[in-house]
């Protein structure tokens, strides 16, 4: 038992360190990535709550001030660059379309386990780089967040990447029968963008709305732990997060896993 | 006996959607579609003993990569049973897939955007492999591929006979019992695929893996295989030694003869008996500068005979 444990450690750290060796490899485009894109998008928000707020003449909007605004506006695209998957979802796609797939079924690895690691190996890095510019924007403007929650806001957007991996591996399987799943990704990610209210804060919802959208898990990517860091939640809000997404991987692991049997049995081993 | 490959009655039928030329057809497709089934694979039954090295030959859509597929694991037969190693393939069990390997010659293996070593440390983990252990087989295999020089270069920058070297050597890092070669020389030059065809050889003496082999070149089949399993219309025609197959077909020469006012050498393909009749015909035809009589490869009575098998 011991010795399984330690060979799945192993296999998973192996995973990870891959998707930071691959992406290494190609330093301009990880920069980009890692760095610039999260600093273009603090610049973007900045500059439109500055706006907002000039051009309303108002000390407040809807009960926040500009602050308050900034800082969702600075960590809640940070937050959410985390809590998506479009690269490796379309990779894992792409490997059952195309048939790239063989190389990991004819290997003892879990598709799942393999594009998990990965996934959390590259958020991991990219995370640790693109945290610089919500933080010195906050520092600078001294918007008003708790450094303190911090840990346990990312600690819960890490646990929601489980719920947005399960979710893409999910599609991923439908690649078997659809080859084509480009459009169900797309619709699948604006609609996790909306509800997580990564685009519209919760708050500023109707509020039967926001009532039953704080009961499902998806706010656990964006909403619950940048609500959390600026003091507009407190933990009851995390915890409730952490036990909706744990229902949900409950659920959707055996979906996932019931589609994945399915479309083995009509996989052509296409490509080889 | 027992055997390590064994399969009865093994088939596989592919269903295709038929799409009828013009718009009007793809937006009837976006509701009804027409499907066929087609038999890739036919009541296939085969067994095949430890340290062999099978050749498996056919044309293009015969069947043979089907099989190889369903043997490794890859996909589902239809009908019929099928065991590897005393494993059902297509159930995917750790046990089976850390004891068997599958090459496809068309396919990258290994990863694409790191250096052949990074992918081979990956390996040796995910087949939870000692990793000095490892180390020392990398070592050995790409010595006996000489190709331990570009070991620590991105595969991407490779040429395709590095790679392919650099793919076989991960292929057989685990060691395994059953290996699945699939045109593991395909697009190699002369040099690159007389290289493979001599290691997987050496190889093979000296670790006696069971080997199945597809390939088009039928020098690889001549000089690895021990067992020759032709396939045609996805149904097995011939299994047996390539000694034997020769036997059995019927003994052809080639006559290779140029006349005065030719550039380059004329071919004739004829049966032993015919030889006086067709070497009369040639020699009243022009006047010959130049002729000699050859045993026709391999290659040729391969093609030959899938050729006839495949009018039936």
């Amino acid at each position: 038992m011991k010795k399984l444990f330690i060979a799945f450690w192993r296999r998973n750290l192996a995973f990870s360190e891959l998707a930071v060796v691959s992406n290494l490899e190609y330093r301009f485009n990880f920069f980009i990535d890692a760095f610039v894109q999260p600093l273009i998008t603090v610049g973007i928000e900045l500059l439109m709550w500055f706006a907002i707020f000039e051009s309303a003449n108002a000390a407040q909007i809807g009960g926040f001030t500009r602050d308050n605004y900034l800082a969702y506006g600075v960590w809640a695209p940070f937050l959410g660059r985390i809590a998506v998957s479009w690269m490796y979802e379309s990779m894992m796609v792409e490997e059952v379309a195309s048939g790239s797939i063989n190389v990991i079924l004819t290997r003892p690895i879990s598709f799942y386990e393999y594009y998990l690691s990965q996934l959390m190996g590259y958020k991991v890095t990219t995370t640790i780089i693109s945290m610089i510019a919500p933080l010195l924007v906050t520092f600078f403007f001294d918007l008003p967040i708790h450094y303190s929650r911090l840990p346990l806001a990312i600690g819960l957007v890490f646990y929601y990447l489980f719920l947005v991996h399960t979710l893409s591996f999910v599609i991923s399987t439908f690649a078997f029968y659809m080859t084509r799943v480009r459009s169900l990704t797309l619709v699948k990610n604006l609609t996790l963008w909306l509800l997580a209210g990564e685009l519209v804060p919760i708050d500023l919802m109707p509020p039967a709305i926001a009532k039953l959208l704080l009961l499902s898990p998806f706010p656990a990517g964006v909403y619950t732990p940048v609500a959390y860091i600026t003091g507009r939640a407190g933990s009851e809000l995390v915890l409730q997060s952490f036990i909706s997404v744990t229902v949900s991987i409950i659920i959707a692991i055996p979906v996932g896993t019931f589609l994945w049997r399915k479309g083995l049995q009509s996989y052509t081993g296409t490509g080889a | 006996m027992s055997f390590v490959i064994e399969t009865k009655d093994l088939g596989r039928e592919y269903k295709t959607y038929q799409k009828k030329e013009g718009v009007l057809n793809s937006i009837k497709g976006m509701w009804n579609r027409e499907y066929i089934s087609k038999p890739a694979l036919k009541n296939v039954t085969l067994e095949i003993e430890g340290g062999q090295i099978v050749g498996l030959v056919g044309a293009n859509g015969a069947g043979k990569t089907t099989l190889l597929k369903i043997l490794s694991g890859l996909i589902y037969p239809t009908h019929g049973s099928v065991k590897v190693l005393g494993f059902e393939p297509w159930k995917r069990e750790t046990e089976f897939l850390r004891q068997m390997s599958l090459l496809l010659g068309q396919k990258n293996q290994l990863w694409w955007d790191i250096s052949a070593r990074d992918s081979y440390s990956l390996l040796a983990k995910i087949y939870d492999l000692d990793i000095d252990t490892a180390r020392m087989r990398v070592k050995h295999l790409s010595e006996m591929l000489s190709c331990e020089h570009v070991l620590d270069t991105q595969l991407r920058r490779l040429s395709l006979g590095e790679r392919m070297k650099m793919e076989i050597i991960g292929s057989l890092l685990h060691n395994p019992r059953v290996l699945f070669l699939d045109e593991p020389t395909i697009g190699l030059d002369i040099v690159a695929q007389s290289a493979i065809r001599n290691f997987l050889q050496s190889y093979v003496r000296d670790y006696k893996p069971v080997v199945i082999l597809t390939s088009h070149y039928m020098d690889d089949i001549a000089q690895l295989a021990d067992r020759l399993l032709l396939i045609s219309k996805g149904e097995m025609v011939y299994d047996g030694t390539v000694n034997r197959f020769l036997k059995s077909t019927e003994t052809s020469k080639k006559l290779i003869y140029r006349y005065k006012n030719d550039q380059q050498e004329r071919e004739l393909i004829f049966q032993e008996s015919e030889l006086s009749e067709k070497l009369n015909e040639v020699v009243k035809s022009g006047e010959v500068v130049n002729l000699k009589i050859e045993e026709v490869d391999f290659e040729e009575v391969i093609h030959r005979f899938l050729a006839k098998e495949s009018r039936i």
